[in-house]
């Protein structure tokens, strides 16, 4: 009866010799990702990874709370600061840093604007790679030049991420491939800019036309609009002129050469259409980032821009913020009272509960007491009424505010369906005028002054407008730069404006006093990317 | 006596045919007992078979057919085995003496058992008898304190839905798994829910890799093993232990009442206008001030020896010290021990569940910083019954959302494992294993129309919200094995092992949420219902999905080697793979070997009287952590946002990480040192261990070059860290008699740390920083580890006094002073350390008569707090919300924003009286009450310390020790009154 020995560990050896051999596979199984080996099979699929660097673009070009290029254009230079305000926005002083020019190398916020920009970088080497390995578009129901199209936005893509690189690094690695090489070497700003400007030479022609269809997509005026950038910067950039170049890019958009969302682009008449939430289509728009709250995808402005929540009472709106950005007393100065900008733009003076006479009562320094935005940043709480103030001492009221993008309110079917606008047809204007007047040794032309005016004409009302309007004579290159100032205001623009008119590092404006330091016209390689790749060599002056 | 008589002719049979009758052999019989008398479910065996049986419950037994020149071997948990030989009686009455030495106490070593004498690495016992007492929210909470080296907190403090960190000898691990692997009668990763502290009878922690190597990839931060209770043979019993627990309140922060709130009015401190005309205490409205929690569990056993069982059934209701804060559950355990088959096959089987409802709406530290700061004149109701809302940044009133909100989670859990062994030959035997254990949950979440977020004026329009989520994890493991045992020439005896693990685990989420409701008519129970589906002014309705899988696969054995008592060896060596790791790096090996010395066998020993035991032990073992998350080393595409193509927004594909085709296991080398002890007819034993371990290929997200990389970050193994310690353990039993015994235990453990290495060739990271300061202010990190610096470290500016104006004035690196706008990185360093160097213990039981008491102490030492109360609410500039009275005390010379610097750090040290427990036995002359004990405990009674904050117990464990939150759930006092019984 008893079982034999044999038997028994037969049974067992084939028992565990079941489970042991079946069992030694420790592939992964992905669910929530995709392997991109089965992607890609349609046109669809082609643009969802085509575009994928258009989500994370708006992360650091527009103001939608992180630090990226956005943040340092804009806290660096002369008309946004981020104060702190008593309790609030000390932030171990980064603000105060980019405000008073004292950065070091190793800033927690620049490190990001790196990673945050280079990673866009990834993302277009990424699908320019994937894409690129597509043999037979016709297979996807593509035509071979719909294939050359997207690949021709996405290397114009590539070279807008290098400009803006440039812009605040000037001397970086060049790379073109996901990963190759590990320790890319540092090129020269010179390099990089010749990087750029042949990528775009080469690829602009091959965009699409700007047209409604194509709302959000890297086209031909957007293309032109960074040519043109580049040319006009060229020479502050590199030290060669290149304003015949600019004019010739600004010229292509401005005849309608590159196309236009319903024709050729047009200023909008008036100065709240281009940032209202119906902007979409606004017929000035070049570049912009196809936001939608309703598609999903809502430009939120609010942490860098909004107050406090008793702000939502005052626009009556949803979303709130960390009453972070201010605008500059001294900016703020700048416009006259008879501008329209200026009243349209900012919030300012006392605010009302919406639709009422009610105030909005402060919470901090103000609490329990009308809230008041005053055109200065100091204690006024504490009866200081008369001094410069600092950085340091700001309050929950302190600064004009932003007011240049409207949401509309909650009940409104548009509410937040605000398109971030990145070119403009206004900026093409300027920058030909500017062209123009650098050409001339700085003094304008008719030409020039035109085509300021048809700007700035919209900022005034009929009465006052033959009183305020540009001649040869007024429009000098310090007007110019004023001009811009106030008319691109908010629009992240400002830091390359005053690197290239010399007023970066020599300007004075509210409490920050020049340095004259010219390394500080390029931010230091982040410390940490150096101590990673030995390859990198640290900018000048750091 | 028919049932005795059947299992004799069963016997009889059985022994025919394996041709060992013999016809001289006798019946026996006799009863066994202890001190207090008899002792039922006692083992016997006849020595060199495996024929025995067990005493019933008047601690008889009875043989039949036994060789008269047996030898009855009567062995009992607890109890020192005796062994006697028959010489022809048929009657033997035996007195079990209790094992206070415990060297033959079973020791737990995964994937089987050792006795104490034959361990050779660091593992400690806790036996239920020894468990903390006094109802206890989680099965961990039972051994808090009572293993050296194991620490346990409640960051929570007595919050029935918030679990207990653990740790075991320090920080071992970047980013990896951090707390020991849970194994619950042998399932690893088995689930604490499911353990209820009356099922419990021993909690075994392998501290040392020398231990945890069998357990290979998951050993790293150590093993706890848990045995619940088993089927006895003998009589069928019942078991029932119940108890009532109240929390109230121990500390309270000392925030400005109304009155005092007014004066600073009256002194100018505070505007006129913050007097808002009311009188009011959010702290005490928060407060569940008749809090009542109640338990109850009843088991029965029995069986014989050859089948038995124990089957559990528990209800608890317990509720917070918190308002909307509970958890109610109940479950069940049951276990089966079967033999059959000529004792040959052996089938062990459980089922375990766990069924709980839980209030998550109340109890949210966040409340109680509000309870602090909210202004005390406010109202809280509006006449109109409406809650009052004060408009302050940051502010809300939680006495709103407690009533116009749900949020309540409803889980499973569940947990089979049954094990088949098969005795191959004498000493050879082969088992497999599979277990199941599956744990899911329903959330559901609701604010009304009439809460605050949802009012007209916000994106909700005044209509409600409603989401759900549910939770699903499950693994299975199946674990064939392999043991041999055996004596040689009666002094080498071998116990190997031999066996392969498969476990595969997976979890799956699903969420959806919509808004537009506007009716509170359907609460979540209608989610269609809301109009945000159509109504595109609403925010949009939202909805999530995910999946992930793992699997891990290990081939392992063990040997130990004993020479006649004297010399151990044990050696391990487990290979194991996981799916996580990348293509190059697949698969590990874990070795161990470790050896033993009891210096008290030998001769030279054997003459001194005063020394009981005496041994020494050495191990080594090479243990890894692949707790990490899944999927990094490969490429695939993750959801990037979505964007128009003509003006339809479809998702975008981009890379979701960088991959690593390299990534491996996190490996720790341990060495420890020990040394078992007992002296004085073991009055006075314990244990000391000294250890090294050295972790190395730390896993953390390394900033990857950028360019060439596509994105940031870059999981790989890079950092070393190393931990050394001493830990000891010490009894003694100061007094015994017949109507007093007193012992007492006394824990010590002492630890340091050092981040060796953060950066490699290849990847550099300056330091890692944690313990982010909350908004506002945004004042930083508190807490940075960088190369050459300990887990825990505080990093900061440093005080140096105030300005004529009350400002901050900070030590600059130049040795001049300035103020906080003039501090960059170049002026921080480290001012302290939250991490505590020395927790210890001290518990005393001593039972007189009927009488049992226990006292037991714990304290923690050498580490600092970050009081951030203090730094915060301890601030006049944090007015007009209410402010702590220490702000116009201690900080009056203070008149600046809050500011993170050492002034705020304060030496945490404490001593807590952690648990009283009084119970008595009853001595029942019924027949039907086999013993009864009541019970009163009370537990957190006392703290010792200089900390000025509400309690220096914080979280210690992981890398943001010693801060001292804003938001708080309240600590308390808990007392309860408990009954069990036996019938």
């Amino acid at each position: 009866m008893k079982y034999s020995i044999t038997t028994k560990a037969g049974v067992l050896g084939a028992f565990l010799l079941f489970f042991t051999s079946a069992c030694t596979d420790l592939d992964e199984k992905i669910y929530s990702e995709l392997n991109s080996g089965n992607f890609y099979n349609n046109k669809t699929e082609v643009l969802q990874g085509a575009l994928r660097p258009f989500t994370h673009m708006q992360a650091w070009l527009a103001p939608t709370g992180q630090s990226g290029y956005y943040y340092h254009s804009e806290l660096s230079s002369d008309q946004l600061a981020w104060p702190q305000k008593g309790r609030h926005g000390y932030d171990s002083g980064d603000h105060f840093r980019q405000h008073y020019h004292t950065w070091t190398s190793n800033e927690g916020r620049m490190r990001s604007a790196w990673v945050l920009m280079w990673t866009g970088v990834g993302y277009v080497n990424g699908a320019i790679e994937d894409l690129s390995g597509i043999q037979d578009p016709t297979s996807l129901g593509m035509t071979e030049e719909e294939l050359k199209s997207i690949l021709a936005e996405l290397y114009v893509l590539r070279a807008f991420h290098y400009m803006k690189i440039m812009d605040l690094w000037g001397n970086v690695p060049i790379i073109t491939k996901v990963g190759e090489p590990l320790n890319p070497p540092t090129q020269s700003r010179a390099e990089v800019f010749e990087f750029v400007k042949n990528e775009l030479e080469t690829y602009v022609p091959q965009l699409p036309l700007y047209s409604e269809e194509l709302i959000g997509r890297t086209t031909a005026t957007a293309g032109y609009a960074m040519l043109s950038e580049l040319y006009l910067n060229a020479e502050k950039w590199v030290g060669t002129p290149m304003y015949d170049e600019c004019i010739a890019a600004s010229n292509k958009i401005i005849n309608g050469e590159a196309g236009g969302i319903g024709g050729t682009p047009q200023l909008s008449d008036n100065i709240l259409e281009t940032f209202g939430n119906t902007n979409k289509t606004s017929p000035e728009n070049l570049y912009q980032v196809a936001f939608s709250r309703q598609g999903g995808f809502t430009f939120d402005w609010g942490g860098f821009f909004m107050g406090y929540d008793n702000m939502k009472e005052a626009l009556n709106v949803g979303y709130g913020g960390w009453n972070a950005f201010v605008v500059i007393p001294s900016a703020f100065d700048a416009y006259d009272d008879n501008d329209l900008r200026k009243k349209e733009w900012f919030l300012f003076g006392p605010q009302y509960k919406y639709g009422t006479t009610e105030p909005v009562l402060g919470t901090e320094e103000w609490s329990g007491q009308p809230l008041v935005y005053v055109n200065s940043i100091r204690k006024e709480s504490e009866g200081d009424i008369s001094s410069e103030g600092s950085m340091a001492e700001g309050e929950e009221n302190s600064g004009a505010r932003f007011h240049k993008y409207q949401s509309s309110t909650l009940d409104d079917e548009n509410y937040q369906e605000n398109h971030y606008i990145m070119y403009r047809l206004t900026e093409i204007y300027f920058n030909k005028a500017e062209a123009i007047m650098r050409k001339n040794n700085g003094v304008a032309t008719q030409e020039a002054v035109d085509l300021i005016n048809n700007s700035r004409k919209r900022a005034f009302s009929e009465a006052d407008w033959s009183s305020n309007k540009y001649t040869t004579s007024t429009l000098t290159m310090e007007e110019l730069l004023a001009e811009r100032g106030r008319e691109f205001i908010f629009e992240g623009k400002r830091r390359t404006d005053l690197i290239r008119f010399d007023q970066y590092v020599n300007g004075t404006w509210w409490d920050h006093e020049p340095s004259g330091d010219a390394t500080k016209e390029i931010y230091p390689i982040p410390s940490n990317q150096i101590a990673n790749n030995p390859n990198l060599i640290q900018n000048p002056g750091y | 006596m028919k049932k005795n008589f059947l299992k004799g002719a069963m016997l009889f049979v059985f022994l025919i045919f394996t041709g060992l009758l013999t016809a001289q052999n006798l019946n026996v019989s006799g009863t066994v007992s202890d001190q207090n008398g008899p002792l039922p479910g006692v083992n016997i065996l006849i020595k060199g078979s495996s024929t025995g049986t067990q005493t019933d419950f008047d601690g008889n037994y009875s043989l039949t057919n036994v060789s008269p020149n047996a030898t009855l071997v009567f062995s009992y948990i607890g109890f020192k085995t005796q062994e006697v030989i028959i010489n022809g009686r048929s009657t033997i009455n035996t007195t079990l003496e209790e094992d206070a030495q415990a060297l033959e106490e079973v020791v737990v070593v995964g994937y089987g058992t050792l006795t104490r004498k034959e361990v050779t690495s660091a593992i400690s016992t806790v036996k239920a008898e020894d468990f903390n007492q006094g109802g206890s929210r989680s099965p961990m909470d039972l051994i808090q304190g009572k293993v050296a080296g194991l620490n346990i907190t409640r960051t929570q403090g007595n919050n029935p839905n918030q679990g207990a960190s653990i740790q075991l000898r320090g920080v071992s691990s970047l980013t990896g798994t951090l707390s020991p692997l849970i194994v619950v009668d042998g399932i690893p990763g088995g689930n604490l829910d499911l353990l209820q502290q009356d099922d419990i009878a021993s909690i075994d922690v392998l501290k040392d890799g020398s231990a945890a190597a069998i357990y290979g990839t998951r050993g790293n931060a150590g093993v706890i093993l848990i045995t619940t209770k088993k089927g006895k043979s003998g009589e069928a019993s019942f078991e029932y232990n119940t108890y009532v627990q109240r929390d109230i309140v121990d500390k309270k922060p000392n925030y400005l009442r109304p009155d005092e709130f007014r004066s600073l009015i009256t002194e100018g401190l505070i505007a006129q206008n913050q007097d808002l005309g009311y009188s009011t205490d959010l702290y005490d409205e928060l407060i569940n001030k008749n809090n009542l929690s109640q338990y109850h569990n009843l088991s029965a056993s029995g069986g014989d020896a050859k089948t038995n069982y124990r089957a559990s059934l528990f209800y608890n209701d317990a509720e917070g010290i918190a308002k909307e804060n509970g958890r109610q559950q109940f479950g069940g355990r049951i276990g089966v021990n079967h033999t059959g088959l000529n004792d040959l096959l052996t089938l062990q089987a459980n089922l375990a569940g766990n069924f709980n409802k839980a209030n998550l709406l109340g109890g949210s530290t966040g409340d109680f910083e509000q309870a602090i700061q909210r202004n005390p004149t406010a109202p809280l109701i509006n006449p109109d019954g409406s809650f009052f809302e004060t408009q302050a940044y940051n502010n809300y009133n939680p006495l709103s959302r407690l009533e116009n909100r749900i949020n309540e989670r409803d889980q499973q859990t569940f947990s089979g494992d049954l094990k088949l062994t098969l005795q191959i030959a004498k000493g050879l035997s082969g088992s497999v294993f599979g277990s199941y254990v599956r744990n899911a949950y329903n959330d559901r979440y609701y604010r009304s129309t009439k809460d605050w977020e949802q009012r007209e004026n916000s994106q909700y329009l005044g209509t409600a919200y409603a989401s759900k989520a549910n939770y699903l994890d499950w693994s299975k493991t199946l674990e064939t094995t392999i043991n041999y045992i055996n004596t040689f020439a009666d002094i080498h005896t071998v116990n190997a092992i031999l066996g392969y693990s498969y476990q595969y685990g997976t979890r799956e989420e699903f969420n959806v949420n919509n808004s537009g409701f506007t009716t509170d008519g359907f609460l979540d129970w209608n989610l269609g219902a809301g109009s945000a589906i159509n109504n595109t002014q609403l925010p949009r309705p939202g909805m999530g999905s995910f999946k992930e899988d793992n699997t891990l696969i290990g081939f392992f054995g063990r040997v130990n080697y004993s020479y006649d008592n004297k010399y151990f060896a044990q050696l391990i060596l487990r290979r194991e793979g996981s799916s996580r790791f990348g293509n190059n790096n697949k698969w590990g090996n874990f070795p161990a070997a470790s050896i033993g010395w009891s210096l008290s066998e030998e001769t030279f020993l054997n003459d001194v009287d005063y020394i009981d035991n005496l041994k020494l032990r050495l191990g080594y073992g090479v243990t890894g952590n692949q707790g990490i998350p899944n999927y990094q080393s490969i490429v695939s595409l993750g959801t990037g946002g979505v964007y128009p193509q003509d003006g339809v927004y479809y998702q975008t594909y981009g890379a979701a990480r960088n991959p690593n085709p390299d990534l491996k296991w996190e490996e720790k080398k341990e060495f420890n040192l020990g040394l078992d002890f007992a002296f004085l007819n073991n009055r006075l034993s314990g244990s000391v261990d000294v250890y090294q371990r050295k972790t190395t290929d730390l896993l953390y997200e390394y900033t990857a070059q950028q360019p060439p990389f596509l994105r940031d970050k870059l999981y790989t193994n890079v950092g070393t860290l190393t931990n050394k310690g001493v830990e000891f353990l010490i009894s003694a039993i100061p007094v015994t008699n017949d109507d007093l015994k007193w012992s007492t235990d006394l824990t010590f453990s002492y630890q340091t740390n050092k981040l060796e290495v953060l950066s490699n060739d290849a990847f550099q990271a300056n330091w890692l920083e944690f313990g982010g300061l909350p908004s506002p202010g945004n004042l930083g990190s508190a807490i940075r580890l960088e190369e050459g610096g300990s887990v825990g470290n505080f990093y900061g500016k440093r005080f140096a006094g105030f300005n004529d104006e009350g400002k901050w004035l900070f030590h600059k690196a130049d040795g001049t002073t300035a103020l906080a706008t003039d501090m960059n990185e170049d002026d921080l360093s480290i001012i302290g350390n939250g991490v505590p160097k020395v927790n210890a213990s001290l518990g005393n039981t001593i039972t007189y008569k009927n009488f049992d008491l226990s006292i037991f102490f714990r304290g923690k030492f050498g580490f600092d707090i970050l009081n951030t109360k203090e730094m915060y609410f301890g601030n006049r500039k944090w007015l007009p919300n209410n402010i702590l009275k220490s702000a116009v005390t201690t900080h009056t010379e203070l008149n600046d924003d809050p500011q993170y610097s050492d002034y705020y750090l304060e030496k945490g040290d404490f001593v807590k009286l952690d648990n009283i427990t009084l119970g008595y036995n009853f001595d029942f002359p019924s027949e039907y009450i086999k013993n009864l004990r009541l019970y009163a405990s009370g537990k957190n009674l006392a703290t010792f310390t200089n900390y000025s904050g509400i309690d220096p117990e914080l979280q210690d464990t992981g890398f943001t020790a010693g801060i001292d939150g804003r938001s708080f759930y309240p600590r308390t006092q808990t007392f309860t009154i408990g009954l069990n019984v036996g019938f």
